[in-house]
């Protein structure tokens, strides 16, 4: 204990130079900028920041990109409420909740709370790290192939909470992305899979891509008549970011909650904030008393998956840190430029740079604290795109996909499986087949099918490997949970009622 | 009226930086070279080996003031290399853009998932040699390659093998071709598990996998801290960087064979004469330089200069030995 806070003490030292919190401060807000920009995320904003970083030390390196990396979660959410398109991947559960918010006319509210839940949600993060940071990473690596495996299918049972209706159409769309999955150089065969001899195809069809095509393609083809029509509603009057009382009774539970939950799936090497965020969603879908306002902008189903995605963000970082293994693109390009400036991540960081590694970790509670500063004024800003006439914004929105799509993979090929999943998404909507089970599976059927055979191939083909372990055990009973609960709450309910 | 002006126009300058953040200009022949900006293609994500290689190069040759025009590295990721490689097959002639490739290039052709191969590039120069590791867990049974190969004598799939690279790419040839000269028959026999992105460390930590096949400056950290336990090195004789110095080879263990991760730069097919000589003249100068070896130093990278028709002969020569390999365990594509 001694240990750690005398550490932390040295650490905070580091980062309250004054060099270091101008850092903290580039990083953060140019995450936040870029975050908000739909299609770059984290990734992106690590990779921009990354030739500018060859010119700092170590640690102010370290320091901006880890605040490029939360700022971009804080920043994520804003496009998904305002404009009902996600910034990256893990903002795409704020747009469940989030745009119908902004519809009813509580944007202030939603920005609010999302930079509220983010807030929250990276700063207990970042103190739960600096005291279990490497207990947790020694509990990661017990999750092997099948334990993976396990958790891709209690996120996909996430899929009965997302199907508001119809059982059937959510099983649809659910199979339609894993179907998109499975496109690509298939890695424990070495054979394309529905390639159609088109090369660009062999990485596989990057979600976000599908995300942006549904999404921002999807809000223009929807609007398409209202321009004309005049008919969409234009917010002109607006109030002071911030929740009521009522809001935040609703959301305080929900995000402590999905905090933990982020945390932990972000820590795991390959699972990652997007999962994490709708997790949390699902989880606060099951739980809540008023599961029916879910979807129709229910604030803690936007409080939620904002906690978790920065809680998920700060968890990430503890692989890289305590064993020099990144668990995501952003995380590898962290470490790249680590690697580059002449450091070697890995458990022996913390005692040969314990300036740099705590340094590093003492800037997140400013950075975060800088981040919420940041955030709530550029929300007051940010909100008046709700004023702008659809004839304005949609040419916009489309303009800004197709960078963000482009600079995913520097690609044109991207572009036209963009507006492809823009026409499948506009015909889904008018099927009237909900779109985030699709996303999901498209998000978590890669791997999920790559543990699968993992697990089958090391155990040669013996199932009981996936009930070998109490971890699997354990996500098995809350796989089962999950689909069971919300209809035993709806039998209690009809019980109630009549 | 007024805030709606004003949104837009923020979201303009929001349209206006990104367009500048990500927005490159394409150079065009000129006739001194180079004027124009000079695109360095790493084929894969950033942060990973191919991304350090390229941007070191760019680094390096900026620093030293070698080449006047500015170097920006465009990360081009998509099947082992494959995608950029085919991207490259549209830019035939041009002089301004510069890949970095190893192994993968030549084994993506043979394993039939890309239809070009290094003979439509321009090879300019090998720069480098990272070698390969095969790394345990420090409670593992096993304290040299020579156990492995023992036990995989007595039953090929006795022992299960993880990597990062897809079947029949690197991580994965690198152990066949050791287990092959170590007198392993029925190689194809041998369990191979390819993880995603950076997880393969965790794998084996995590006592999932027996045994991983990786680079041997991926795991430095690991080794470092004692966690993971390095059996051998592919080289013809030991890095000497601090802790891969007391990593044997797989010579010393009785196997008598080498596998080196090259690494080199190429550039598009048909690339003109100007341009190739241009960067034949320039790297042999960069490979010269201080701050090259420093770099090579830090990242545990092995020397390794060929000029560019030295280099078209070690790759004619390597894609043979390659070729016998991927036919032993059936996943020649030719």
């Amino acid at each position: 204990m001694d240990v750690i806070l005398s550490n932390l003490s040295l650490g905070l030292q580091v980062a309250l130079q004054p060099i270091n919190i101008f850092w903290v401060t580039l990083g953060g807000l140019l995450g936040t900028v870029i975050g908000m920009l739909p299609g770059l995320g984290p990734a992106t904003g690590v990779a921009v920041l990354l030739p500018l970083t060859f010119t700092m030390g170590p640690v102010g390196a370290l320091i901006t990109m880890a605040g490029g990396y939360y700022g971009a979660m804080f920043g994520g959410s804003r496009s998904s409420i305002l404009i009902n398109t996600p910034g990256d991947g893990a903002a795409i559960a704020a747009t469940f909740d989030g745009y119908p918010l902004a519809m009813k006319g509580r944007a202030e509210a939603a920005l609010a709370i999302s930079a509220i839940a983010s807030f929250i949600g990276g700063m207990i993060s970042t103190i739960v790290m600096i005291f279990t940071a490497v207990p947790v990473a020694r509990l990661a690596i017990k999750f092997g192939p099948a334990e993976y495996f396990l958790l891709m299918v209690f996120a996909l049972s996430a899929t009965a909470a997302m199907s508001k209706t119809n059982v059937v159409k959510g099983f649809i769309s659910l199979f339609l992305g894993l179907m998109v999955s499975t496109v690509g150089l298939d890695a424990q065969s070495g054979v394309s899979r529905f390639t159609f001899g088109i090369l660009e195809l062999q990485g596989g069809i990057d979600f976000l891509i599908i995300i942006l095509g549904i999404y921002a393609l999807g809000e223009v083809f929807k609007s398409f008549r209202m321009i004309h029509e005049g008919t969409r509603k234009v917010q002109t009057k607006f109030g002071p970011i911030w929740i009521t009382k009522e809001d935040w009774k609703r959301s305080w539970l929900p995000i402590l909650r999905s905090t933990p939950l982020g945390f932990f799936v972000g820590v795991l090497p390959g699972a990652g904030g997007t999962m994490a965020a709708l997790m949390a969603y699902n989880n606060e879908k099951n739980l809540s008393k008023h599961p029916e306002e879910f979807g129709k902008g229910a604030i803690e189903g936007l409080a939620a998956p904002e906690a978790a995605n920065n809680a998920a963000s700060v968890g990430a970082l503890i692989p890289m840190m305590t064993l020099g293994i990144p668990g995501s693109g952003t995380t590898a390009v962290m470490m790249g430029a680590l690697l580059m400036l002449g450091l070697q991540p890995g458990p022996l960081l913390f005692e040969k740079h314990p300036d740099i590694a705590w340094g590093m970790i003492a800037s997140m509670i400013i950075g975060n604290v800088i981040c919420i500063i940041i955030n709530m004024p550029l929300a007051k800003m940010l909100v008046r795109v709700l004023a702008v006439p659809a004839r304005y914004l949609f040419p916009i929105v489309l303009g800004l996909a197709f960078i963000g799509t482009y600079a995913i993979n520097n690609m044109v090929t991207d572009l036209f499986i963009m507006i492809i999943f823009g026409l499948i998404g506009l015909f889904m909507e008018k099927a009237d087949i909900p779109t985030s089970p699709m996303i999901l599976a498209g998000i978590v059927g890669g791997m999920m099918e790559q543990s699968f055979r993992q697990a089958r191939l090391i155990s040669g083909g013996d199932w009981s490997i996936f009930w070998g372990s109490p971890i699997c055990v354990t996500l098995i009973l809350l796989t089962i949970a999950s689909i069971v609960w919300p209809i035993v709450k709806e039998l209690k309910r009809k019980k109630g009622t009549g | 009226m007024k805030q709606t002006v004003k949104a837009v126009f923020l979201l303009g300058l929001v349209c206006l930086t990104t367009a500048f953040l990500f927005g490159g200009g394409a150079g065009e022949k000129a006739p001194k070279y180079p004027t124009k900006p000079i695109d360095m293609i790493a084929p894969a994500g950033a942060g990973g080996g191919w991304d350090l290689t390229i941007r070191t190069v760019a680094k390096v040759l900026t620093d030293t003031k070698l080449v006047p025009v500015p170097l920006p590295v465009t990360n081009k990721p998509g099947g082992g290399g494959g995608v950029n490689l085919a991207y490259m097959q549209t830019k035939k002639g041009a002089d301004n853009l510069i890949a970095v490739y190893s192994p993968p290039l030549l084994l993506i052709n043979l394993n039939g998932s890309s239809p070009y191969s290094y003979k439509n590039t321009t090879p300019l120069a090998a720069l480098i040699t990272d070698y390969g590791a095969f790394v345990v867990a420090k409670n593992s049974k096993y304290t040299s390659i020579a156990q492995v190969m023992e036990d995989l004598k007595k039953d090929p799939s006795s022992v299960v093998i993880g990597g990062t690279s897809a079947v029949g790419s690197m991580d994965h040839i690198q152990f066949l071709i050791m287990a092959r000269a170590a007198g392993v028959k029925d190689l194809k026999k041998i369990k191979y598990v390819s993880f995603q992105e950076g997880s393969g460390p965790a794998q084996v930590l995590g006592g999932h996998i027996h045994l991983l096949s990786t680079g041997l400056s991926d795991v430095r950290g690991l080794l470092q801290s004692g966690d993971l336990r390095g059996l051998a090195q592919t080289g013809p004789e030991r890095v000497t960087t601090d802790v891969l110095k007391d990593i044997p080879t797989c010579k010393e263990q009785g196997i008598n064979e080498v596998f080196r991760n090259w690494r080199g730069l190429f550039g598009p097919p048909e690339m003109p004469e100007y341009a190739v000589n241009y960067w034949r003249k320039t790297l042999a100068e960069m490979v010269k330089t201080p701050e090259w070896d420093a770099a090579c130093k830090q990242n545990g990278w092995t020397k390794n200069y060929m000029d560019a028709p030295d280099f078209m002969a070690f790759l004619d020569k390597t894609n043979e030995d390659y070729k016998a390999v991927l036919g032993e365990i059936g996943m020649l594509k030719q």
